[in-house]
């Protein structure tokens, strides 16, 4: 029978068993002499190659063998983790990594690189030089049995087993049943002699033996083949038999034999079995105290590392991304309906209905906050892919470079970790290409020669809050903002603040740097950067320090499926603004309109907050009410408010993509389906903003032409 | 057969190749990570073979075999060894250890079926 | 004389537009709804009507008296929405809703009965029709909808349209 295996559980565990590979290679740089990262090195390949040679990656499993056979010399100390040997190890990742892309379709790797590899692995081996491929032990592979000869023979094969043989789970009656098996013909005849009395009896020992007349066309090889296993635990005899030969019955006496042979005297027995310290104290040679000791310091170490690897290999169940979006829009579409249900029995002034709509509304909370937290992964495995890249990095530009991180166990949505990747991946480059300096650079200016990188990730209210710090030298708001002006970004008498000088960096084709170099300098990382985060409706903030360093701060929302809302009315249209950015809701009156002489701005508590007024902005038809609501929000760190006529409250906002069409309707970051079953857009405010400011700008210029 | 196999390894790939094969064959199979996971598992219920990698985080394959053969109740179940050709010496160990038998890897899915057909019957 | 991609009888579904009569292939059309509020989307061009909820799908509506440059009319009784599915060019599929008059029948035409559009001669774009389809004695223009509700005709520039608002 041919089972259908599928490569891609073998592809999929091969990876994450690189990634794993990777930061424990790191670590061990670290810790040079951790016996149980360099376990945990050498297991991560042996699995590889294992598992690869079963599913038909066998160059993969050739090569992963050669690394393999290095390790175990590491392992068993027989040469020590330097870092030549961590280099090769970590360059023998990524040609395995390689290797598995190439077997996925894409390029070839490249075999003269992994030539390379293994050389430099085998010159690191005591006495090196063409070490063959490990020959290893006897396989359990069936030698090419004899060709079965045409005339049945008789054999006879005499089986006795050692008395211990069950202790092994071995089951003498199959071994038995497959010697029939392999014959026409089979008189199996039992000897116990053996047996000792009733009460001598031990039902766990094996005291038969048997002789067994086997006319078969196979070889004796074949015969051997049965015993395989038990070769050693028990006596064998086979013979072939002339037809003539008579059924003797020299079979020895194998009681006596047998008695002997499994004796094991009871002290002896439970001497091994006693705990060491034990009997090093009955001997004298410590004091039990002393063994306290130690005991209490073992128990110790063995805590802390159960505690460690049970946190790594915490139970988990491996789920399609796909099967977890699908859950996620049930739940949504459950979340819509409910409100629905909410709304009704609201109206139908039905007290029974009401009661079980907010019961319904409790459970189906739950349910939307579970299913959101399974899509929660903590950002540490994102965080520890970064070490390797600062580590290549800071080689690569002669820079010595540290990051640390913190907040590795804070969790996102699995959709934003993904698309952070990139994002950080530029800013970090950024950081080290454009931030860190050089080591003399940093002498001369009184710093510690090596630069420190350090990324942190924090819950902040409905937020996550990531943030890339360096110490390096710093963004110059005044050169930026000339670089800018000279661009043609801005106009030759701009005044920025610091604040608003630094986000120029996100400006499409900006870039700082005198000369491009393989990293950065292109000007196209940034921008792509801010996309992203928008596109995840987050935001980013930059401070900066010259000559200390600069802080990048994104700000992320925790999921992306459902957000708090504020339901707010225009006219006969209603709109959703994202809860978490809402600040305080304020009136607007006629009377206040005209006191700010035309400029949509208000007077708060002595603070000026610009507004923007939706129904001016939308064109929505019809005359604004007396009073107005104005809702300030903090849009980009800038306190704004718009203006709508009511305010009707929160609402749990399921976030419907508007789809291709409306691409070019920024303003909308989505719609939601209401309880009534109308639909209401969301309101990007951020993007509102930006929009806002552009066109008043062109405004401004136009009248200034 | 309605028979029970624990298939005991840290590589997915391996415990679903093997996991199948057994399936296909129709045997009833569970599945462990580690030794230690092995032997939380089979507290909750019993198994008549037990199919375990050596190399292995939390407690190797040795250390399972010697802790299953401990159990009254696992005393005398056949317990089979995944081993690579390069560990000649294991194999030694794990039988010392009480294991009954071995299947070198890789191994094709017959090959699996003819050893568990071998010790299990 | 028949028109590519019409090779068997295919079924059309036909509706009014003012006193114009035209058809979509049944095959495209997911369901017709009656008239019901629908959501503008601000800073869409004028044919976009915007967004309805289809059992908790938000999908886009197109009024095509615009989209084909046709006076506007008020909505009637028998104003109803076309739910059609759109392939587009990258060979995944949208969903797009078409405001009509009045929606007239299902009928059968065999591919004799479909020839090619005329270059000039309708009001519409050549684009937008596959052909033109023989039926009681009539001609009723086929119409391209997979051209028509592209995502690239119906997203159009409304960046422009802000500018002069304030």
């Amino acid at each position: 029978m041919s089972v259908e295996i599928d490569t891609s559980a073998f592809t999929e565990e091969a990876y994450e068993l690189l990634s794993e590979l990777e930061a424990s290679l790191l670590e061990l740089e670290e810790s040079p002499d951790d016996q149980d990262l360099i376990g945990r090195v050498f297991r991560a390949m042996h699995t590889i190659k294992g598992s690869g040679a079963m599913f038909g990656f066998d160059e993969v499993a050739e090569f992963t063998h050669e690394v393999e056979t290095i390790f175990d010399m590491a392992r068993n100390k027989t040469i020590s983790v330097s870092k030549t040997l961590i280099d090769l190890t970590l360059a023998a990742r990524d040609q395995i990594r390689s290797m598995l892309d190439a077997a996925a379709g894409g390029e070839p790797a490249d075999k003269n690189n992994a030539q390379k590899i293994i050389q430099g692995l085998r010159a690191l081996a005591p006495g090196a030089g063409g070490a063959p491929k490990d020959s290893g032990g006897g396989s359990a592979k069936k030698p090419p049995a004899q060709a079965s000869v045409d005339e049945p023979h008789v054999y006879r094969v005499r089986i006795k087993p050692n008395q211990d043989i069950f202790a092994n789970g071995t089951n003498p009656l199959l071994l038995l049943g497959e010697l029939r098996d392999i014959g026409e013909d089979c008189q199996i005849i039992a000897q116990y002699e053996g047996l000792p009395p009733l009460e001598k009896l031990d039902p766990e020992q094996c005291y038969t033996s048997w002789e067994v007349f086997l006319t078969t066309k196979q070889s004796e090889n074949a015969i051997r083949d049965v015993f395989i296993f038990v070769d050693d635990q028990c006596e064998l005899n086979i013979r072939l038999l002339d037809r003539e030969e008579v059924l003797g019955n020299d079979v020895q006496k194998l009681g006596n034999i047998l008695v002997q042979r499994g004796d094991i005297k009871e002290e002896v027995l439970e001497q091994a079995l006693k705990p060491i310290g034990d009997r090093l104290v009955e001997s004298g040679v410590v004091s039990s105290s002393q063994v306290k000791a130690a005991l209490a310091e073992q128990n110790a170490i063995k805590a802390k590392r159960d505690k460690k690897v049970q946190a790594e290999s915490a139970t988990s169940v491996r789920v399609p991304s796909e099967k977890l979006d699908g859950l996620v829009d049930l739940v949504g579409e459950l979340v819509t309906v409910q409100a629905r249900l909410n709304q009704t029995a609201s109206t139908r002034q039905d007290h029974d209905l009401q009661l079980i709509a907010e019961e319904v509304e409790r459970l189906t909370g739950e349910l939307r906050d579970n299913t959101m937290s399974i899509r929660m992964l903590a950002i540490g495995t994102t965080f520890n892919k970064f070490k390797r890249l600062v580590r290549d990095l800071s080689t690569e530009l002669g820079k010595q470079i540290e990051m640390t991180t913190e907040g590795a166990d804070t969790e996102l949505d699995k959709t934003v970790i993904d698309q952070l990747n990139d994002p950080l991946v530029h800013i970090i480059r950024n950081s080290i290409d454009h931030g860190i300096e050089t080591p003399d650079v940093r002498i001369a200016h009184g710093k510690n020669p090596q630069g420190l990188v350090h990324l942190s990730a924090i819950h902040s209210g409905a937020s996550v809050l990531i943030r890339v710090e360096d110490d390096g030298k710093g963004l110059d708001p005044n050169a930026l903002t000339r670089k800018a002006i000279e661009k043609g970004h801005l106009p030759p008498d701009a005044q920025l603040t610091d604040k608003e000088a630094f986000m120029l960096i996100f400006g499409a084709g900006f870039s700082m740097a005198e000369k491009i170099t393989n990293v950065s300098g292109r000007g196209v990382g940034m921008d792509v950067v801010r996309r992203s985060i928008d596109a995840l409706r987050g935001s980013i903030e930059v401070a900066s320090e010259l000559g200390k360093g600069t802080t990048i701060t994104l700000k992320l929302p925790l999921t992306l499926a459902i957000i708090e809302g504020l339901l707010v009315k225009v006219a006969d249209e209603l709109f959703v603004l994202p809860l978490a950015a809402v600040e305080e809701c304020v009136e607007l009156s006629r009377t206040d309109i005209a006191n700010a002489h035309n400029r949509h701005v208000i007077n708060v508590r002595d603070e000026i907050v610009p507004y923007i007024r939706i129904r001016d902005r939308f064109d929505i038809p019809g005359e604004a009410p007396e009073i107005e609501q104005i809702v300030i929000s903090d849009v980009d760190s800038k306190r704004t408010g718009f203006v709508v006529d009511s305010v009707i409250g929160q609402h749990q906002t399921v976030i419907k993509s508007l789809g291709k069409n409306f691409e070019h309707s920024e303003e909308f970051s989505g719609a939601t389906i209401l309880g009534d079953g109308t639909v209401a857009l969301i309101l990007d405010l951020s993007k509102m903003v930006r929009y806002v400011e552009a066109e008043e700008e062109d405004l401004s210029e136009s009248v200034a032409a | 057969m309605g028979k029970k196999i624990m298939t005991v390894d840290d590589s997915s790939s391996v415990r679903q190749m093997v996991g199948l094969t057994l399936k296909g064959a129709g045997y009833d199979v569970v599945e462990a990570v580690d030794g230690q996971d092995a032997l939380t598992k089979l507290k909750a219920a019993p198994v008549d073979m037990v199919v375990t990698d050596l190399n292995m985080p939390n407690m190797d394959g040795i250390t399972l075999i010697k802790e299953l053969r401990a159990l009254p109740n696992y005393k005398f179940i056949p317990i089979v060894m995944l081993t690579t050709e390069s560990q000649a010496g294991r194999k030694q160990e794990g039988k010392s250890a009480g294991a009954t038998g071995w299947i070198v890897k890789p191994f094709k899915p017959p090959q699996l079926l003819d050893v568990i057909k071998k010790v299990l019957g | 004389m028949s028109v590519e991609g019409i090779n068997e009888p295919t079924q059309f579904l036909t509706f009014h537009l003012g006193n114009e009569v035209f058809a979509v292939e049944i095959a495209r059309v997911r369901e017709v709804l009656e008239y019901t509020k629908v959501t503008k989307v601000p800073r869409t061009p004028d044919f976009m009507l915007g967004v309805i909820n289809l059992r908790g799908s938000v999908v886009p509506l197109v009024d095509m008296r615009a989209k084909f440059s046709m006076p506007q009319t008020k909505a009637t009784v028998n104003t109803c929405f076309i739910i059609m599915e759109v392939l587009n060019e990258e060979g995944g599929q949208t969903v797009v809703g078409a405001m009509a008059d009045s929606v007239r029948e299902v009928f059968e035409l065999q591919p004799d009965n479909v020839e090619k559009p005329p270059k000039i001669g309708t009001k519409l774009r050549a684009d937008y029709l596959r052909g033109m389809g023989k039926h009681e004695g009539k001609f009723i223009m086929i119409l391209d909808t997979d051209k028509i509700f592209s995502a690239h005709e119906l997203r159009s520039i409304q960046q422009g349209q802000g500018a002069d608002a304030d």
